[in-house]
């Protein structure tokens, strides 16, 4: 059997790197490749051809120690999640041709079980390949210890996570006989869970009376390495040592016990007896029906965001269609996948800011909100960048194209506008002493209202023109634009992306330019007859330029997106 | 209410339809036929604005698909075989979307009676996701019955559907035409087409030939031959079989 599902996946393998070779037939993809090349080679290889400097050297081993600690904790972290978390997908994804052909042959579940770690193999070697190369070893004996203890870290995780899906599958399906035959894992977690808790709780009167990041992070590191604490945290710390090891000695002599632990992952998830077959089956089925579909899963239907009239323009229609998806697909999960950003923020912003907790927590609202307005349009796609693979059906509505656009691109806008000028409205009203220490500070703080004023008019004037730009490549090029939840993959496809960013920047910056142009005239002018700094009416203009702007690029792409071709928009592999 | 006028649509060199023209009156349900790539699909896509067409034009209730699309959309439903829905939306979402689309001010007691006839009362607050694939064809069809569409164009109904689905299509469908609606019915299933249509056009290798009723069909001296069954005449006509 193993010989099957080695042909299975080196065909698998094999066929793909055919398609994607055949594909570099077209241009497109000829130039992604040279693109993607180029970016390989300049962001890795030409840098880990340079030796490091003794500088270098010392940095590296200095920052080694706090990076096994956070290595440790980010595992921690990840099987905590997997334990206390519903898993979104079931341990074992298979596929709907894996269902159709193998649940129904004569294979054991303990085969099918190793089919996937064989399949994920290339996965996870890629993995790790490029995650050595983004790492840059200083020499190749470094390369291949990083790469063997990544792979075991990866392996070891991957081992894991199927493993508690599977007792979790086992939970559900057995209730109280199932919690009865998995207490001995469940009790190891609750315990570990715990031993940490109560090691936080001792040291709180200490920790909390710290004054900053710096001594805070040493004092939990060395909380780590004590008592209960160290004993949850070892099997962590063993993983992390592997490919972290800063020579071959140091390897082998971290090898035996990850090799353990990946071992006793394998045997444990071996030994699962959950009947995952209906669980996979079902999962494969909604990827299928959901190949064009939000990449997350959806929920159950809820409260729509307004009551849509029934009459109106359409724009209010396709704007309540893609805001309803949004409250669809957005869960509690994506907000917790944000915390560790806000708290690495708020952890600097108390390091830098003099008004304690608040401060610190305007601190962190800044760089979010900077981050909302640059980042959101590219990740709230809920516009064209969905709905292009429904194409037809857009087509059959008796709406003009330019009203579908415009409909289209109200809602990231909105979204993202409202999380920006959130964070900015935080960031106001809570930084009073952010700025304070510095003349710079104090200039800032003196105009906090009209910065923060002039930052409410234009991050909605730049999302708009980027989600306007987003749609505009998805509408031009619409074989280009990863559309839906499908994506391509190779290093071709990655160097489109990469060309398609380049060329969002581009528009972005020049759709900018106008009204800049138009508001420094307008400012320098204003100061030479007043001889005051103005502020926010420079910012209106900007506003209204890139305003008038997208709307004058919505009617052009609303023309393009009548004569648009469903066939254009190709399905991804 | 449909009148396609020397439609031409290739890709490429490929020529998909070739210079064919039909009409459709209101109250006539036309059948739609021939075998696969004959050039259905494209024609029905051209019908909807889906596809420009290469060459001739297209006029629904007097508007010109491509000149004044929004004029004729808005007098035309789509049914197409595979129903795209939108995974978020609920069945009554989905209605009311339409509804905005179409300018349908009474959508509530518009939806209640159209749910009631496709069997989907007490669907009205599930997800695509929580449907069967019948179900999803019949969401698709209420949002295109939604509008009381002047012309109505069906591609291969009855996919998915259970034998009192079949049923009740069948009747809505007729119902339709009774009422006055232009209807075009493209399928594979000839029963359906012998039963339902009053009047059938073949198209083949992009052409028309033949654009009658099943009753001229049969006395056609070229058809007669073959038969007196729908089946029998299709294939004489598309391949000289008989």
């Amino acid at each position: 059997m193993v010989g099957a599902f080695l042909y299975l996946t080196a065909c698998s393998f094999k066929n793909r790197l055919r398609r994607r070779l055949q594909r570099l037939r077209e241009p497109r993809y000829v130039i992604g490749l040279v693109v993607g090349l180029l970016y390989f080679y300049v962001a890795f290889f030409r840098r880990s051809g340079r030796r490091h400097s003794p500088a270098d050297v010392s940095a590296i081993a200095a920052i080694a120690a706090p990076m096994q600690f956070l290595g440790s904790l980010f595992l921690l972290g990840t099987a905590v999640i997997a334990w206390l978390w519903p898993a979104g997908r079931p341990p074992l994804p298979f596929t709907r041709a894996d269902v159709q052909f193998l649940f129904t042959a004569p294979v054991t579940r303990r085969q099918l079980v190793h089919y996937m770690l064989w399949r994920s193999q290339i996965a996870i070697l890629f993995g790790s390949a490029i995650a050595t190369l983004v790492m840059r070893p200083g020499s190749l004996a470094g390369g291949w210890t990083l790469m063997a203890g990544l792979w075991v870290v990866l392996m070891t995780v991957r081992l894991h996570l199927m493993g508690v899906a599977l007792r979790r599958l086992s939970l559900v399906a057995h209730g109280a006989t199932g919690l009865a035959r998995q207490w001995l894992p469940l009790a190891v977690v609750l315990g570990a869970i715990g031993a940490l808790v109560a090691s936080i709780v001792n040291a709180w009167p200490k920790l909390s009376a710290l004054a900053g990041g710096d001594e805070i992070f040493s004092e939990l590191q060395r909380l780590a390495g004590e008592g209960a604490a160290a004993v949850v945290l070892w099997p962590f710390r063993a993983l992390v040592r592997l490919p972290a090891a800063a020579s071959a000695e140091a390897f082998w002599a971290a090898l035996p016990a990850a090799l353990a632990l990946l071992a006793l992952n394998y045997v444990w998830v071996l030994q699962s007896d959950a009947a995952f077959e209906e669980a996979s089956a079902e999962h494969a089925e909604q990827q299928a029906s959901r190949r064009y579909a939000p990449r997350a899963a959806v929920r159950g239907p809820g409260a729509t965001p307004f009551t849509l009239a029934p009459d109106g323009p359409p724009e209010t229609a396709i704007l309540w269609k893609n805001l309803i998806l949004v409250g669809r697909y957005l869960s509690l999960r994506t907000v917790v996948r944000l915390l560790p950003l806000i708290i690495v923020f708020a952890v600097i912003g108390r390091n830098q800011a003099a008004g304690g907790v608040t401060a610190a927590i305007a601190a962190a609202c800044l760089p979010l909100a900077a981050l909302a307005v640059l980042l959101g349009p590219q990740m709230m796609r809920n516009d064209l960048r969905q709905d292009l693979a429904r194409l037809a059906l857009l087509k059959t509505w008796p709406v003009r194209g330019a009203a579908i656009v415009r409909g289209q691109v109200l809602a990231p806008t909105v979204v993202v506008t409202a999380v920006a000028w959130l964070l900015l409205l935080t960031a106001g009203f809570l930084g009073g002493g952010l700025t304070q220490g510095s003349r710079e500070g104090s200039a800032f703080a003196a105009h906090r209202v009209s910065f923060l004023a002039a930052g409410i008019v234009l991050a909605p004037a730049v999302i708009l023109s980027q989600v306007v730009v987003q749609n505009g490549l998805a509408v031009l090029f619409p074989a280009w634009v990863a559309v839906g939840a499908s994506r391509s993959r190779g290093i071709d496809a990655m160097g489109q992306r990469l060309l398609m960013i380049a060329g969002m920047l581009f528009a972005l910056a020049v759709s900018l330019i106008p009204g800049v142009v138009a508001a420094v005239a307008f400012a320098f002018v204003a100061y030479q007859v007043t001889g005051v700094i103005l502020i926010l009416l420079p910012a209106f203009i900007v506003a209204l330029a890139v305003a008038g702007e997208c709307w004058l690029a919505v009617e052009g792409l609303g023309r393009v997106l009548d004569r648009t071709d469903p066939s254009a928009v190709e399905a991804s592999e | 209410m449909i009148d396609v006028q020397h439609l031409t649509k290739t890709y490429g060199a490929f020529t998909a339809v070739d210079d064919f023209s039909f009409r459709v009156r209101p109250g006539e349900v036309v059948g739609l036929i021939g075998p696969n790539g004959a050039g259905k699909t494209s024609t029905l896509r051209c019908l909807v604005g889906i596809q420009s067409p290469s060459a001739g034009t297209i006029t629904i209730g007097g508007h010109d698909i491509v000149q004044a699309p929004v004029e004729a959309k808005r007098l035309l439903a789509f049914m197409a075989d595979e129903p795209q829905l939108f995974e978020y939306l609920t069945v009554m979402e989905h209605l009311r979307l339409t509804a905005r689309l179409y300018r349908v001010r009474d959508v509530e007691p518009r939806a209640k009676l159209l749910l009631a006839e496709l069997q989907l009362t007490g669907k009205e607050h599930a997800l695509p996701a929580e449907l069967s694939r019948g179900m999803k064809q019949k969401v698709a069809i209420a949002c295109g019955l939604l509008h009381e569409p002047k012309a109505m164009l069906f591609d291969e109904p009855l996919t998915g559907l259970d034998p009192l689905g079949i049923r009740h299509m069948k009747e809505t469908i007729v119902a339709r035409g009774r009422s006055g609606a232009a209807v075009i019915v493209s399928s594979h299933l000839l029963h359906l087409v012998e039963e339902i249509c009053t009047r059938i056009v073949i198209i083949d290798h992009g052409k028309k030939v033949a654009d009658a009723t099943l009753a001229e069909l049969k006395a056609h001296p070229e058809l007669a031959a073959a038969g007196s069954s729908l089946e029998q005449i299709f294939l004489a006509a598309t391949s000289g079989e008989a």
